[in-house]
């Protein structure tokens, strides 16, 4: 071997979030210019967000979801704080965050020619794990 | 010639772990670079042969 890394993933490229969220079997807004998520309280200070899951598509979710753009180019998760313990914590980011993440994995290694060897499902106690094998051109 | 392997594990926690074989010196980089994405590396580590592959690399410059 001859590197080894430990890296945490960052939600940077909306095509690759969009295509997650879609995989998990939402169907997304996507707001460019922004628009408001609905929430429990009506009397909630309104939040803003580019992408867009609304809360009829989220089992026992009291407002919708949404990733907004940051300034650094990230985009961070927004929702209704009573949703954190509803299923839309960080666990549930996390699965987002390792779908968006082979996603993007995959088209970079298609586009700068490393070749897919194999990719394996493993059940561990902390979760499933996706595993990516590739071979570099000489 | 040894093959240049990649794996990358993707857990359910946004972490990931890149293990890179077979590679030494610039090579070992821009591999690494390319699966890291820009994302944030918490732990980075080089193994032997990537020392053993600058040596190579070098005596191979020289000649």
């Amino acid at each position: 071997m001859s590197k080894y890394g430990e890296i945490h993933t960052f939600l940077r490229e909306e095509k690759y979030l969009v295509e997650a969220l879609k995989e998990m079997g939402y169907q997304i807004e996507v707001h460019p210019e922004g628009a408001l998520l609905n929430s429990y309280y009506s009397d909630q200070e309104a939040k803003v967000a580019n992408i867009i899951i609304r809360r009829d598509q989220l089992r026992g979710a009291y407002g919708d979801v949404g990733f907004v753009r940051q300034p650094d180019g990230q985009f961070a998760m927004i929702k209704d704080e009573l949703d954190e313990y509803r299923g839309y914590g960080a666990r549930w980011l996390g699965r987002v965050q390792q779908l968006y993440k082979e996603k993007q994995t995959l088209a970079m290694a298609r586009a700068k020619g490393y070749t897919l060897k194999s990719r394996e499902v493993i059940e561990t106690s902390q979760g499933e794990q996706v595993r990516l094998q590739f071979v570099a051109r000489r | 010639m040894q093959e240049k392997t990649i794996t990358i594990t993707l857990d359910e926690r946004g972490n990931s772990t890149l293990d890179l074989e077979g590679f030494a010196g610039h090579g070992c980089e821009k591999a690494f670079d390319d699966f890291r994405g820009g994302d944030m590396v918490k732990v980075e580590r080089k193994k032997p042969a990537y020392y053993t592959g600058h040596v190579v690399e070098r005596e191979k410059s020289h000649r």
